[in-house]
């Protein structure tokens, strides 16, 4: 265990800059997400740290042992290091059993033989994995080599662990109760660790922090709640969550924490607005979760606090059981939202809470992405 | 639980021994062995072709002289042209049997076509002395058929000694190479092309002409640069029949100069053979244009889901017909009557078979030392040869494929370049290398010298089968290892070579079958002790021993026989090449 501490890391392909001098600080036992689409460099990161791939710049340290520093020419090949990584194939030996895949790290740190039995058996205990000590990876299902996987990392104490999209292989189910065992096992492990994935169900859930990563660079960083309740900015919204974006323009100066926008078609929206400034006539983008907005009905009062009533004109709309998805055209934007009952009528009045809707410079258009 | 859990995340464990430091020398010694080995016959051969007296000799000074000399050589131009007319001819020969065969076994409804497709492909097994022995007994002057011909009609139609009856044999036994990949070809092509063509009113012969065919064209023309290359490269057909008639090629020049001759002209053979190297060079250089990558031989045949046969109509049973009567007279005639020759005392149509039956030939040939051993040292090269050979191969393979070493991709070029050096060559470069260099002196007369030069010369053979397997293995298993702290070698050792194991063991069958066919770089290189079936062919064949040849031979192919049922049945391997 140890922090892991990554400065400007660099990584280029070619042409391709993959990873842009990306810093990263990770604390003591601490659990951190890299999150993001693929092609983001969140793997690159991933493999740079456990030494994969030789990056083109930057310094990463673990625990005061430098893995990598450009400056000095200092690089730890990957079986110097100690690190954990359990891979997205899971990468088992197909021709070693399961007792053979977890104790080939022991024996390579030279561990006496009862000790190696002792702490194999440990291990695939703690993954609910001991009756299959003598199977062979291909008959195991997804989830079992998934545990046997990440038994092989455990069980030689890796000075941190590193996830690559661990439970992406297995299906919807399964992915489910494999995160809350895992979920489990984190807590009672507390080691430091690095999660790539490019679900954000898992990294919310499991992470203490999230780094959002987007073309190679950081795109936010924070604990889940900051990364979806105050996004950096739109393309962060967009990932995380379903999203709603509404192109406007600041109309009047920002009054008493509130500033008015008006729509492209003339409506106008009042928002609350913290730190972010909001020159009169600059364009800007509004966000909002759909589940923020509320659908007011006809003749009945809007709902008491800050906030605006607008029209939109309903485009589709699609019973998914339970609910239904309304398709809504406002102010020439899309809008997606749902709702229990269908949308009666050609057009809907809708409730935007002036705290709900996060306000982004500028025009963007992240939803054709 | 708890326990365990507190176990495991209990203090970091101290890392494992590092034993990086391996790395490097075990790299660099297989590149520079690779190196040494592949360079051990170009650069004497190289460098004799540019001095003026033999290599042992003292007082040598570079010139060109040889070049000038080897051109105004009387009856060369005659030699060039041999050359090109025999691998021409055979290459067209070879061309047409194979797409010919690849279509009517691979496409259509012909009762038996796998049966026949099988058989088709044993010329390819056998080494092309040993099918030249059997188009002997058979169709030679004094061959099975040719008496019977001779005894219902007059002198047969066929004549072996002259070109094209050279390139009619060596034609059919390069014909598997066009079949093979016709078929690889056929199997990846999407037969909804051709249906698109039947559905559009195209009968069978139209669509056969006018899609099939063309879609053929690539695996034809990359298949017909490779035959070109290899008829070039043939020596045992022109020795066979050329030399008697007084025909000679490139490859026979070489032979006769450079080792058969009284006198042999160094200067000459050397720059012959550097001739021979250029040309070949850029024939393979042309492979590799034609097909995009750089593999000369097809190793591991990929299944034939065939696509819906074509319907032949009337013609089914006629074509079988013509077909089994092609398969019976080129290759079963000449293996059959070869092994039946091997166990007779004399064969003969006039003769009932049964009065001649005998194991004499066999008999005979053990009492004598030379080819008993001769049988020994080709088991003992291809066994141990093979293994040695094997275990190169797959150091090779792995640092190319499997590491980070700086010169991985010149290794990779070096241990593929032997493609590029003709047998002929080979032989003629290590016959030098071993006058030149003082401690090779040691190996001379032994086995090992042939180890070695037929080890150089089926690396790239070898490499073909083992690459693709290795490329299939996940890079994430020897990551996982050597982030769990294996270095690379001990990475290689439990986890990438154990999990190649069955593309070795078809590597070594490969290597086996192929060590013990080998002849043309061994007459170049053998001595007294160190013969093998190659040479003891030839030797017997210059003595005009009929029946000790066929049973030498009918030894070969037996082994080899076995050999090839042996990885069918056991690895489901399919032995090309």
């Amino acid at each position: 265990m140890a922090e892991l501490v990554i400065e400007n890391l660099t990584k280029r392909f070619g042409e391709v800059v993959a990873v842009d001098s990306v810093s990263i600080h990770v604390a003591d036992g601490e659990f951190v997400t890299l999150l993001g689409p693929s092609g983001c460099g969140k793997s690159t990161t991933l493999a740079a740290v456990a030494g994969l791939d030789r990056p083109d710049g930057g310094r990463i340290s673990v625990g005061g042992t430098v893995y990598f520093d450009e400056r000095t020419g200092t690089f730890l090949p990957p079986e110097a290091r100690n690190c954990g990584l359990v891979f997205q194939s899971y990468a088992l030996w197909p021709h070693m059993t399961v007792f053979d895949n977890v104790v080939f790290p022991l024996t390579l740190r030279k561990v006496p033989s009862a000790e190696r039995k002792r702490r194999v058996e440990e291990v695939l205990a703690l993954v609910e994995m001991e009756p299959y000590a003598d199977r062979y990876p291909h008959q195991l299902s997804g989830g079992q080599q998934q545990r046997v996987a990440l038994a092989r990392t455990l069980v030689y104490r890796p000075a941190i662990l590193l996830l690559d999209e661990p439970l992406s292989n297995l299906d919807a189910k399964l992915r489910d109760r494999a995160r809350t065992w895992l979920a489990e096992l984190r807590t009672r492990l507390g080691l430091t660790t690095i999660y790539v994935t490019h679900d954000q169900i898992e990294a919310l859930s499991l992470s203490d922090r999230i780094v959002v990563m987007n073309g190679g660079r950081i795109a936010q960083i924070g604990t889940p709640q900051d990364i979806y309740e105050r996004p950096a900015d739109p393309f962060v919204a967009d990932f995380i969550g379903t999203t709603n974006f509404l192109p406007g323009r600041v109309v009047g100066a920002p009054d008493g924490g509130q500033a008015l926008i008006e729509l492209e078609d003339g409506q106008r929206v009042a928002v609350q607005v913290e730190r972010r400034t909001a020159a009169p006539g600059s364009r800007v983008t509004l966000a909002y979760r759909p589940e923020q907005i509320g659908v007011v009905a006809e003749g009945e009062a809007a709902p008491d606090g800050a906030g605006s009533v607008v029209t939109a004109r309903v485009i589709s709309r699609a019973y998914v059981g339970g609910r239904w998805q309304v398709g809504l055209d406002l102010g020439g934007g899309p809008l997606r939202l749902e709702t229990a009952r269908p949308p009666s009528g050609e057009q809907v009045r809708l409730w935007l809470p002036a705290a709900g809707g996060i306000l982004f410079q500028g025009s963007t258009d992240v939803s054709s992405e | 639980m708890s326990g365990a859990a507190v176990s495991a995340a209990g203090a970091p464990e101290a890392r494992p021994a590092a034993h990086s430091w391996r790395e490097a020398p075990i790299q660099y010694g297989t590149a520079l062995l690779t190196l040494v080995l592949v360079a051990a016959p170009l650069l004497p051969v190289l460098y004799q072709s540019v001095v003026d007296r033999p290599l042992y000799d003292a007082g040598k000074e570079l010139t060109l002289a040889n070049f000038a000399r080897l051109a105004s050589t009387e009856g060369f131009g005659l030699v060039l042209w041999n050359t090109f007319v025999f691998s021409a001819l055979t290459t067209v020969i070879a061309q047409v049997l194979g797409t010919l065969a690849a279509v009517l076994f691979g496409r259509t409804d012909m009762p038996a076509a796998r049966v026949l497709g099988e058989l088709f492909l044993w010329p390819i097994y056998l080494s092309a002395l040993v099918l030249s022995f059997g188009w002997y007994t058979v169709y030679g002057p004094s061959g099975y058929l040719t008496m019977l011909w001779n005894s219902v009609f007059e002198a047969p139609f066929w004549d072996l000694y002259t070109l094209p009856g050279m390139a009619a044999i060596a034609g059919v036994s390069l014909a598997p190479v066009a079949y093979i990949y016709c078929m690889s070809s056929a199997t990846i092509t999407d037969p909804s092309l051709e249906e698109a063509a039947r559905v559009s009113g195209a009968g069978t012969f139209r669509t056969l002409w006018r899609i099939t065919l063309p879609l053929l064209m690539p695996a034809i023309a990359y298949s017909a640069v490779l035959n070109f290359t290899v008829a070039l490269e043939l020596l045992a057909i022109p020795l066979v029949f050329g030399e008697p008639a007084g025909i000679t090629v490139l490859t026979t020049f070489l032979y006769t100069q450079g080792v058969a001759g009284v006198r042999p002209d160094h200067g000459l053979a050397a720059t012959a053979a550097a001739l021979m190297l250029a040309v070949v060079c850029f024939l393979v250089w042309l492979q590799g244009r034609l097909l995009g990558n750089t593999r000369r031989f097809v190793t591991l045949g990929g299944k034939a889901t065939r696509p819906r046969p074509f319907r032949l109509g009337r013609l089914r049973w006629p074509l079988f017909i013509l077909c089994a009567l092609y398969i019976a007279a080129t290759v079963v005639a000449p293996i059959g009557v070869l092994v039946i020759r091997a166990f007779t005392s004399f064969l003969s149509p006039m003769v009932p078979l049964l009065e001649v039956l005998s194991l004499e030939n066999f008999t005979r040939l053990f009492e004598e030392p030379i080819y008993a051993r001769a049988v020994w040292n080709s088991f003992i090269v291809s066994a141990v040869g093979g293994a040695l050979a094997t275990a190169l191969i797959a150091m090779i393979a792995v640092i190319v494929h499997r590491s980070e070493f700086r010169f991985r991709e010149p290794l990779h070029y070096v241990a593929l370049f032997p493609r590029a050096v003709p047998g002929v060559v080979a032989g003629v470069g290590f016959f030098y290398a071993i006058a030149l260099m003082p401690g090779l002196g040691e190996i001379r007369n032994t086995i090992w010298i042939l180890v070695i030069a037929f080890t150089m010369r089926y690396i790239p053979t070898g490499f073909g089968a083992v690459a693709p397997m290795l490329m299939q293995v996940s890079p994430d298993l020897d990551r996982a290892a050597r982030v769990q702290g294996a270095d690379w070698w001990t990475t290689c050792r439990r986890i990438i070579l154990p999990l190649m194991r069955p593309a070795l063991v078809a590597c070594y069958t490969i290597l086996f079958i192929s060590f013990f066919k080998e002849y043309t770089t061994a007459i170049f290189l053998f001595a007294p002790g160190s013969e093998v079936i190659g040479t003891a062919l030839l030797h017997l064949w210059i003595q005009g021993e009929a029946g000790l040849v066929a049973a030498l031979a009918a030894i070969q192919v037996g082994v080899i026989a076995v050999c090839v049922a042996a990885a069918r049945a056991v690895f489901g391997v399919r032995l090309h090449g």
